[in-house]
């Protein structure tokens, strides 16, 4: 498998609940997961844990076979080589477009990453836009762009969360079909994160749900898997 | 929480830098602490007896009046200010803020200049009219002047606080009482001061710190409280230990007023609500009301601005061909090279400790931005001694070192400016990390994260990104630690290297000389450079999208 999520477990205050509770993943290269959930499930946490960007207290990540967190590893969000979509974007609002890009071409050199983020740009289909501030584009546009600047690096792996929630609904279906004919061109694994269905069958080759049980604890997927009617988790094959 | 878990994301050099400033600050207030269980000497004894009971029943009262008078004056022109239209109000909005620019330690002598023998009223008195008075209705030079002084000039805090409170956060609660046909008293004595009671305390705390802050107002009309005693056990009585002693007192009057706040506010905070909120409509006064509301606003201006400055141009007129001089300007460059390396200093170790708190939400990065705050509290006398004995000690640990050096003072931290710039730093601290907290928190943490996901570390993405977004804040900080250090007095009276003198030193030493005229130059220098600054920041803050 080429990311391994074992008995992740996290919460966000000391003695709280626990805002993750034993979750397990498995995820094959290039496969594209939707995880799907109401605000509050814990969805967008599982992305944070993966990135790095919050601490498991317990279990492990393993991405490409090597362990990014355990008891004894914790890589830094910046040396993990994973790429994330914010759900607002966060391009860099004193950087053009073509510098918000380049922020992530760190030892390429100055030909290379003219090149790349021409590569990028025309891949989102934003040629035209290299020179713009971030508040001069539409929404739309400007998640084209985060998306450009998330891929830019190549990354092993792709996050995007909630991508859809900003745009407008009719904007919203015609967003969905480019998002996933680039992540499929670019053929890299991906992890979306939403609350709509819609979204989920649009784009994703497998759903998981996840839901806030009434006991507050949630099965691992690991075990869900057989038993997938009578726990919280389930998961449903698209083909 | 396992905290082995955690410990990578912590290990780097913003948690080590911010943990070494936060000890830092932490050394001369523990020293202070500590030594108040350990030996005690004759003097303390002989202190405990006679002075302190003394001590404590003049800051008592000066505390429990101020503090009711300013909750008074503050709240009551805070609601009119807020709730009704009447003439001149768009100035006195702001112009109510002025008294903050004049020290009080400045505007007691101009006070005492003005109302005594010499003084523009009793002359005009005597040779206009030729009424002679007596002396004992004109002196301010005691209990109820220092705190008429501290009132009027101190008030702003619960005015400012409480304004901006009623002007945000209310709309829907008094629009309310007055759709149910309560009149205006009511809705002040019944909803307004109720739902206010946070911001009301907030301001009325921070005026209290203040006055147990204060110096050069109780130092000049010779009223014995904390501050003034600590000098004298310090200096006169050379008696370190005593003073130490005194301090640790007067911290712990700190900590129950600290303590007192937190009660009494509750868990409300000043905003009870993170909903979008709109302003509060004012009612538009007419007649006689808005005149006695014109008046009373007009009243407080004139005693608290108006009246002392205009006193001081003219001082200043009489006697600016005297003063300024080459001496002068070496005043000036003296005041403005420690307000910018102290401001400098404070904003640098501000946004480390700022960038690391917001990263890390855990007891530790609690506990260091607690401990930040905690320098604004602590009143400038006991800075002053705790900061001299460590830095004592360390040059007593370091004498070997400057004799290998072949140098002759065996003091020589402790006679530098060094010493006099980290007291400001632990004492401003606060006002620059308020401030650029309060810029990170503007700005979120999400550009922060993409930055990181893009393969930057914290110190790559601080410099390239964070520093950019939060330059605002930054240089806003910078401004109000500078005008702090401008306008402070007991930290640079006591720390100073010998024959360094700055502008508020050289204003208190002159009003104490009696030479009351020749103090206003200085003053009047420091006033306004403290007007401009507050009312930018007046226009920074109503321009600020809500």
């Amino acid at each position: 498998m080429y990311i391994q999520i074992k008995d992740l477990c996290f919460s966000y205050t000391n003695q709280g609940d626990k805002t993750i509770n034993n979750f397990c993943l498995e995820i094959e290269q290039g496969e594209i997961i939707s995880i799907l959930g109401e605000s509050g499930s814990g969805k967008s946490t599982v992305l944070r844990l993966l990135s790095g960007l919050e601490t498991p207290t317990k279990g492990t990540i393993s991405i490409g076979g090597k362990i990014v967190t355990d008891d004894r590893t914790f890589i830094l969000p910046e040396k993990r080589g994973i790429g994330m979509v914010f759900q607002d974007y966060a391009l860099f609002p004193h950087m053009t477009v073509a510098e918000n890009i380049q922020f992530g071409l760190k030892g390429y050199s100055r030909s290379e990453k003219k090149k790349r983020i021409d590569e990028v740009l025309e891949l989102v289909n934003m040629e035209k836009f290299k020179k713009r501030y971030p508040h001069e584009l539409s929404g739309g546009q400007q998640q084209r762009i985060a998306l450009a600047r998330a891929l830019a690096p190549e990354p092993s792996l792709l996050l995007l969360d909630e991508p859809f929630s900003n745009l407008d609904a009719d904007l919203q279906i015609k967003i969905r079909e480019e998002l996933k004919q680039i992540i499929k061109k670019t053929g890299i694994t991906s992890i979306f994160v939403t609350h709509d269905r819609e979204d989920s069958r649009a784009i994703a080759d497998r759903i998981i749900t996840m839901r806030d049980g009434a006991a507050h604890e949630w099965e691992s997927l690991c075990t869900v898997r057989n038993t997938s009617n009578t726990y919280d988790y389930e998961m449903e094959i698209m083909s | 929480m396992k905290f082995y878990r955690k410990l990578p994301g912590y290990m780097n050099m913003w948690t080590v830098l911010s943990m070494v400033i936060v000890l830092l600050i932490l050394m001369p207030n523990l020293t202070i602490l500590i030594s108040f269980f350990t030996q005690t000497t004759d003097n303390w004894e002989h202190i405990k007896e006679h002075i302190l009971p003394l001590l404590l029943k003049n800051t008592s009262i000066i505390i429990v009046v101020t503090g009711v008078l300013t909750i008074l004056i503050g709240t009551s022109l805070a609601w009119l200010i807020s709730a009704y239209d009447f003439p001149l109000k768009g100035f006195f909005k702001w112009g109510l803020i002025l008294p903050l620019a004049i020290p009080p330690y400045i505007a007691a002598y101009t006070y005492n200049g003005i109302l005594n023998y010499t003084g523009i009223i009793q002359t005009t008195l005597r040779n206009d009219y030729g009424i002679r008075v007596d002396q004992k209705y004109f002196d301010i030079m005691n209990i109820p002047g220092s705190i008429f002084i501290f009132t009027l000039f101190l008030f702003p805090y619960v005015y400012t606080i409480t304004r901006a409170f009623l002007a945000n956060q209310s709309s829907s609660l008094i629009e309310n009482a007055r759709l149910l046909g309560r009149n205006a008293f009511e809705i002040f004595f019944r909803v307004v001061l109720p739902i206010s009671r946070g911001a009301i305390i907030g301001g009325a705390s921070l005026v209290l710190l203040e006055v147990l802050n204060d110096y050069g107002v109780v130092k000049y009309f010779g009223v014995p409280t904390f501050s003034t005693a600590i000098f004298q056990t310090w200096f006169s009585m050379g008696d370190l230990n005593a003073a130490i002693k005194l301090s640790a007192t007067l911290m712990f009057i700190v900590f129950a007023i600290l303590i007192f706040e937190k009660v009494l506010r509750g868990r409300k905070k000043y905003s009870y609500t993170t909903a979008k909120v709109k302003p509060l409509t004012p009612i538009k006064l007419t007649g006689w009301k808005a005149w006695t509301v014109f008046f009373y606003s007009l009243l407080i201006f004139s005693l608290g601005f108006l009246i002392p400055f205009i006193q001081l141009l003219d001082w200043m007129f009489l006697t600016f061909e005297k003063i300024a001089s080459p001496v002068f300007t070496q005043l000036i460059m003296n005041s403005l090279l420690v307000a910018f390396t102290g401001a400098f200093m404070i904003v640098i170790f501000a946004v480390i400790i700022a960038n690391f708190t917001r990263m890390h939400k855990s007891w530790l990065s609690k506990s260091a931005s607690r401990i930040t705050i905690l320098g604004y509290s602590i009143p400038g006398a006991v800075i002053a001694v705790g900061i001299s004995s460590v830095f004592i000690d360390i040059d007593n640990l370091l004498f070997t070192f400057y004799e290998s050096f072949g140098m002759e003072a065996s003091l020589f931290l402790s006679t530098s400016l060094f010493m006099l710039i980290s007291a400001y730093v632990i004492r401003f601290l606060a006002v620059g990390y308020n401030s650029i907290e309060s810029g990170f928190d503007k700005v979120g943490n999400k550009f922060t994260e993409a930055s990181r996901m893009l393969g930057m570390g914290m110190t790559k993405t601080f410099f390239k990104v964070d520093v950019r977004l939060i330059k605002g804040a930054i240089f806003s900080g910078f401004i109000l630690a500078f005008i702090d250090i401008l306008k402070e007095l007991p930290l640079t009276l006591i720390l100073r290297p010998f024959n360094f003198d700055t502008l508020s030193t050289k204003a208190f030493q002159y009003a104490s000389d009696e030479q009351i005229h020749e103090a206003s130059l200085a003053s009047i220098i420091i006033i306004v450079i403290s007007g401009i600054a507050i009312y930018l920041f007046h226009q920074v803050l109503e321009k600020e999208p809500k």
